[in-house]
This record gives C-alpha cells, structure tokens and sequence, in this order.
C-alpha cells in the first residue's frame, strides 16, 4: 500500500466538487420552467386559427396595392407618416425634456437625497406602460395622433434620462481644471468641457430611442393614439387579409428602412 | 525603410457635392471640411414642421384640459387595497408568459444567430438572408404579433408566451450575433488541428466565451419581457393586460392604480435580481 | 517521417507562398524553421496537418499523401499531430484542466461531449500530461489567471495529452519574455529527447533556433536556402536567409501574431526591415 499518494492523484482526490452546485441550478430551473409552462394551455389552433394565418400570409403576398399607393389619410403613406411624425416628435420632445430630469438625478452633479427622489420618479414614469399612459393621456387629449406625441414624450423621458445619467455620470472632470486655468468662466466651462463630451451620446441615445418610438407608435394606435397601429388591428379583427397586408408590408418596410439608418449614424457617431 | 502609404479616406458624398475649402497656413495646404450644421440644421426644421402638421399637434389642448390629467394621476396613486386578490393570478400569468416566452425565444436565437454569424458560417449569401429574416422578425410590434396569435390560438396565455417567444427570439438573435462575431477563434482553430469536427469545436472552445454574454440577452429580454407582457392582454393575450383594459373601461382609477403598483413592484424586483445576475456573469 | 516531395503552395491572389519543396524529417528530430516574416515558416508547417492545402507536390506523413485525407479520415490523422500556437489558443474563461481534457473531445460520445463528462482515467491522463510540463499545481485554476509562459505550457500539456507523434509549433515563444521563452523552449527539447516526439518549431529569434535545435531549415521567399545540422550554421547561411537584415534576437520586442492575418505577405515584403 503506497503511504503518499503519487503528486498526480493527490492532485486528483482535491479536485472542486461543483456538481452539486449545477444540480441545484438545473432543479431549480425545472421547478420554475414547470410552473410556467401551467401557462401554456394549448386549446388547439382554433378551426379558424389556420385560416387566420393562411390569411395573412395571402395578406403580405397579395398587399391592398390601392391602399399602398393612395395619399389620403386612410392610407399607407399618410399613416405611415403619421407614425413617424409622433415618434420624432416624441423622442425630440421627450429628449429635451430629459435632460433637466438627468442632471438633476445624476449624484456628480446634486445631491444624493435629490438624485434618488429624481431617479425613483424617472422609475416610475419608466414602469407605467406606454400603453396605459397613452390610456390615462387620452382623457386628456383626446384620441388621435397628438395624444401618441405626449405620451410618447413622457415616456422617453424614462429611458432616455436614464442613459443621460449615465453619460453624465461619466463625465470626465479634468478637463474642467484645464479650462478653469485658461481662465475660462462656468458658462463657457459648460459648452467647451462638458457638453463636447455629453453630445455625441446624447445624440446616439435620442437616435435609439427613436426606432424604438416608431415600433411604440404602432402600438399606441391600437389604443387610438393614431398613426399606423388602430388601422391595422382593426383590419386584423375584420380579418381583412389584404389590407392588413398592405400595412404590415409598409410598416416592415418603414422599420427596416429605419433601422438601417440609425444604426449607420450611430457607428458614425461612436466612431467618429 | 520602405514608406507606409496612408489609404485616403473615402470621399462622402457631402463632401463632393459642396467641396471642401482648401487654405494655405503656414506653407502647408490644409483642407478643411465645410461644418454640416446647417444642414442638419434645415433637414431637422422641415422634419419637426412636417411632424407638427401630421400629428395635429395641439398645445392649447393640453393648456385647457391639463388639469384632468391630475385628477386621473390622483386616483391612480391612491391604489383600492382590496382590489389585490383579483390582480394575483393575472399577475402570476403574466410572469409565467415572460418566462416561458423567454426561455423558448431565447433557446430558438442561438442556432439562429449562429447561422447569421460571419466568422463562423463562411457562405455570405446564407448569413445576409438570415440577417434580413432576422431584422423583419424584430420589426414586427409585440401587440400586433399578440393579437394575430389570439386569433389564431384562441384568447389566453398561449398567445401570449408565442408572442413574447416571437419578440425574445427577434431581440436575443441579434444581439447574439454581433456577439458572436467578437468571438476569439484561436481555440477554435486549435480543436480543429487536434482532430475535431467543426461542431465540437465550436461547442468546445466558442460557446464557453459566448455563454456568458448569452445567458446576460437572456435575462436582459426578460427584463423587457415582463413589461411587455403586462399589456399583451389589451389584444386578449392574458395577464394584467386583462385587468388594465378592464379597470381604464369603467374609469376605475384607482382599481387601474392597483394593478400598477403590483406591477412596479414585481418589475423592481425582477430588474434588480437581474441586474445582480447580469453583474455576476460578466 | 515526414517528407515533402517538390510540393509548392499558390494562394488564391497568385502569390507562391511555397516554391519545390524538398525534406526527409526522421522521426524524433527537433527542427527549427527560421526565416523573415513571410518567408513561408507558416505555411511550410500548416501543410503537414492541411490546414493549408498544397497545390503541388505531396507531403507525405508517416507514409500517408496528406491530400488524400478527408473528412473523418482527416480528423483522425490530425489526432496524431500536435500543434502549439503564438497565442496559445487556450478557452482563457475555462480552467486549466478543461483545456488539456478538449484534446480529448473528438474521440468522445456526443453527449459525454455535449455535457463535458470526463471520466477519471481521462482526468488522470490530463493531469499527468500537466504534471508533464511542470504545471500540475495549477490544473483547476482559471487560464486567464495564468501568466504567457503557464498558459503556453497549458496548450503544450492539451497537445501531449493527445500523444502525439508529431509537434508542430508555430511561433511558440514569440509572445514571451526571455526568461519564460527559455523554459518553454527546454520543455520542447525534454519531450522531444524523453518521447522521441517529432518537433517542428518555426522560430523568429535565431539565437534560441541554434541553443536548442538539432536541424535548422532556413527558407526565403518559399524556397528551402538551408536544410542541415545546427553546427554548420554561419554567418555566410544566416546572411543568405536574411537577405542582409539584422539578424532577430530573443531579445527584441515581442512579435506580432501573423497566423492571425489570414492574408499571405507577397514576396516583395520579405525586402522589409523587421520590427
């Protein structure tokens, strides 16, 4: 019988153990997975579930070319436009709005107590769904396009402070020394040292909020905030298969059209 | 010593249209670039006027009937207590789509994302095709993708986790592949020299650097997942959706307050824990 | 025994990266492959395992045509050779042992590879090729955590670990320091006089061509301009596989990985003075 193990199995007989560590992973993610799946209670395609979707791929193949083509409001283009028209202008609006929001939730720039009540509103606003805002501002405004402009706007604010914050946040304070032993006042301290820094991210941050907007107007249509989105779900549950067509066709084209610009600019931009 | 012959940059197409002004300092010539700011300037204005317009926007609306808006909030944030039994099981349901749909959405993205990844599938056509699939999937709203599946599967949580599936897969597949394509080879290229088949590489020596980053999209589109899922109901996809569409059409603020607090607190909870795991993983 | 008979490489854009090739490689002999970069130090040692393909000639490896190999035959082949790279291309966010233990995939059952289920004779032989090397301390640390010189005998354990006949090492110690390069270059010479391992090294710094190897083979612009023993290196050889350029050193700055670019360097590059 050896007295000393060999170097080698020694090293062996000490391995980690961490099988267990997995298993307990694994089982808890099949406790969780099967709790969820209870959520999954497959009736069946309904009898008119194929037809539904034979009828929307009939629908893309075969769009409402009138609707496409035509300039009224009923329209592709002008709906379309529309959806464009509330998303630049809530983003522009809601990036504006922000940036009073971001500074004052940002713990470089007040203080501590302040930044988290700011932060914890910004939460807030970013919780309640577009959706329900766009419910809530309708008792405002009214339906229709400019209801989807403010909501839009408010909800911007949310994510777009947030990635303020962070932009200012990283701020790099050296070069305000630099400015300050060239003589320079807080004014021009501001628009030399901080905004250079802050402006290409402001902006990049704006151009990603907008393609995300553009998907959220469609949205809010469906509530009666205009735009593309109510004309389409209606078309969908009058199974109007061609006219959902149509506008399912131009909305692909619209956002991918989008897409490919925007993230174009924004490489530009990180690049410079 | 042979000189390096710096590559121009290519000339955009702004720049040949309104040529740049060339200067003389110094004895050297200098070419500076004419500032684009006017003309980002005027796209901007015409885009915001054109906006305007077609949204019928209206300040003064705003101005005489603002006021409502905090009547609304009042009630919204003076939630009815007991209204909580009725939002528990919705609410159950609308956790239990976002973790099926993510789950699904996201183990379908990976062979997906892997087809659509330059370094590792050499044909160029193949992976442009999937790329543009891929960004059409992403197009597509969740709400429109909910209700056609209502349609199609009957109103109920089924729609629901197919819609939120469809979503993940789209956002999880694309992120993925911009991942993967940052991906270290070398190891990859050494399994190959031992004898390994093209798979086992990639499983062996590429997925242990991309899991990490994997399972962060995971638990990221979760994130999103849980707040898209809470309207999914307005088209009859179930969850709180449900009760939302519900409590706004009988203007029952404060039931509508209810239903938001139990869904900001489950959406703090979520995104924290989540945020946690994300640090943990990278 | 490896031998290459009048065997040439044309890339795709026309360059001769191999010109009329010709070497008998007993087995057991330590070789070292100097010339500048470009030269075809790379491409002379991807041939053996066709990692590149040849477009003329045969390399014939322990009486097999390379080139007739394919698919699985081809992987099985592989599996003899062992090949060490510049950068080392270990899995840096898996442990030591899980490195050494991917030579062992291709042999595995496709769930035992797909769960990473190593058995214990498996795990013994990874830790004894690491115990080989001089590393076994390290066999359950993470390899991000190592220094170049550790992490380079990692992948020199994952290719013992293979038992292997052939070495290939392309660049090994280019990536490290004087003091780390002169141990790694004694783990070559140790297995190759313990093992009676082929080694084929291609070596940047000359004077560690000449301390460690038995036979240089010198090449300029694809062709073979030495092929002998270590002894009969001159000033005259090394001139005439320079072309006149300052002879590279260990001591000098680290060299940049060209395995990583894909691209073949044109014969005018060789001109160029190096780094």
């Amino acid at each position: 019988m050896q007295t000393t193990l060999n170097p080698i199995e020694a090293m062996y007989d000490n391995r980690p153990r961490r099988w267990w560590i997995y298993t307990l992973i694994v089982l808890l993610l099949t406790i969780v997975l099967g709790w969820s799946s209870t959520a999954i209670e497959f009736k069946g395609i309904a009898s008119k579930g194929a037809e539904v979707a034979y009828g929307i791929v009939y629908g893309i193949f075969h769009p409402d070319t009138n609707l496409l083509w035509t300039l009224s409001p009923d329209g592709v283009p002008y709906l379309l436009l529309q959806t464009v028209g509330i998303a630049v202008l809530g983003t522009l609006i809601g990036g504006l709005l922000a940036v009073p929001f971001s500074f004052l939730a940002a713990e470089n720039v007040v203080p501590k107590w302040l930044a988290f009540i700011v932060r914890a509103f910004t939460l807030l606003i970013r919780t309640i769904p577009s959706l329900v805002w766009a419910l809530v501002w309708i008792r405002v405004t009214g339906p229709g396009p400019f209801c989807g402009v403010v909501t839009q706007s408010i909800c911007s604010i949310g994510m777009i402070s947030k990635m303020y914050i962070n932009a200012i946040e990283d701020l790099d304070t050296k070069i305000l020394e630099s400015l300050d032993a060239a003589g320079c006042n807080t004014f021009q301290k501001i628009r030399y040292g901080i905004l250079p820094q802050l402006y290409a991210n402001f902006i990049s941050t704006i151009i990603y909020r907008f393609d995300i907007n553009i998907k959220d107007a469609t949205t809010l249509g469906i509530v009666g905030a205009g735009g593309i989105g109510a004309a389409l779900i209606q078309c969908i549950n009058s199974r109007r298969w061609s006219m959902v067509g149509a506008f399912l066709f131009g909305l692909i084209i619209l956002m991918l059209i989008i897409d490919f610009f925007s993230t174009r600019v924004r490489k530009r931009l990180a690049r410079g | 010593m042979t000189r390096k012959k710096y590559k121009q940059a290519k000339p955009l197409l702004f720049d040949r249209l309104f040529p740049p002004r060339t200067m003389m300092v110094g004895g050297h010539t200098v070419q500076k670039p004419r500032s684009r700011a006017w003309l980002i300037s005027i796209v901007l204005l015409i885009v915001v006027a054109a906006s305007v317009m077609i949204t019928e926007f209206d300040i003064g609306i705003l101005i005489k009937r603002g006021h409502q808006l905090w009547v609304i909030l009042a009630k919204i944030f003076n939630p009815k207590w007991e209204y909580f039994s009725k939002v528990v099981n919705p609410l159950l349901d609308t956790i239990k789509m976002s973790v099926m749909g993510s789950v699904i959405g996201s183990l379908l993205a990976l062979p997906f994302s892997i087809i659509a990844s330059a370094n590792i599938v050499k044909n160029g056509i193949l992976v442009a095709i999937m790329r543009v699939l891929l960004n059409i999937v992403r197009t597509l709203p969740t709400l429109v993708i909910a209700s056609i599946s209502a349609l199609m599967f009957g109103l109920g949580t089924f729609a629901g986790t197919v819609a939120i599936s469809i979503f993940t897969f789209g956002i999880v597949s694309k992120m993925m592949y911009e991942s993967i394509e940052t991906v270290d080879m070398g190891a990859f290229e050494a399994m190959e020299a031992l004898g390994s088949t093209k798979f086992r590489a990639f499983w062996s020596a590429v997925f242990p650097q991309i899991l990490p980053t994997y399972l962060s999209h995971c638990l990221y589109s979760f994130e999103i997942n849980i707040r898209a899922a809470s309207i999914l109901g307005y088209v009859g996809a179930g969850g709180l959706g449900i009760l939302i569409n519900d409590r706004v059409g009988f203007r029952d603020y404060e039931g509508l307050g209810m239903v938001l607090l139990t869904l900001f607190v489950v959406v703090l909870i979520i995104d924290n824990t989540s945020q946690y795991l994300r640090r943990k993983l990278s | 025994m490896i031998e290459f008979i009048r065997t040439g490489k044309t890339y795709p854009n026309g360059v001769r990266g191999l010109d009329d090739v010709n070497l008998k490689i007993d087995q057991g002999e330590f070789v070292a492959i100097i010339g500048l970069s470009g030269a075809g130090k790379s491409t002379l040692i991807r041939t053996i395992n066709r990692m590149i393909d040849v477009t003329d000639g045969q390399v014939i490896v322990d009486g097999v045509d390379v080139m007739t190999l394919r698919g699985k035959s081809l992987r099985r082949f592989r599996r003899r050779i062992g090949m060490v790279f510049q950068s080392f291309n270990l899995v840096t966010r898996s442990t030591v042992i899980k490195n050494v233990l991917t030579s062992m995939v291709p042999d595995m059952n496709f769930f035992a590879a797909l769960f990473g289920i190593f058995t214990k004779k498996q795990e013994l032989s990874a830790l004894s090729a690491l115990d080989k090397v001089g590393i076994l301390d390290k066999a359950y640390t993470r390899c991000d955590q190592l220094s170049g010189g550790q992490q380079q005998r990692v992948a020199l354990a994952r290719t013992l670990n293979q038992n292997p006949t052939i070495i290939l090492a392309d660049e090994p110690v280019a990536a490290l320091d004087p003091v780390t390069a002169n141990q790694v270059m004694n783990d070559f010479k140790r297995i190759n006089q313990e093992m009676n391992i082929s080694i084929l090294i291609n070596i940047h710094h000359v004077d560690l061509a000449l301390e460690f190897a038995d036979r240089i083979i010198g090449i300029r612009d694809g062709h073979i301009v030495y092929d002998g023993p270590v002894k009969q290196v001159t000033e005259q050889v090394l001139d005439s596989i320079y072309s006149g350029a300052p002879i590279p050193k260990v001591t000098d700055s680290v060299v940049e990985d060209e395995s990583k670019t894909t691209k073949p360097m044109n014969a005018s590059a060789t001109k160029e003075v190096l780094p």
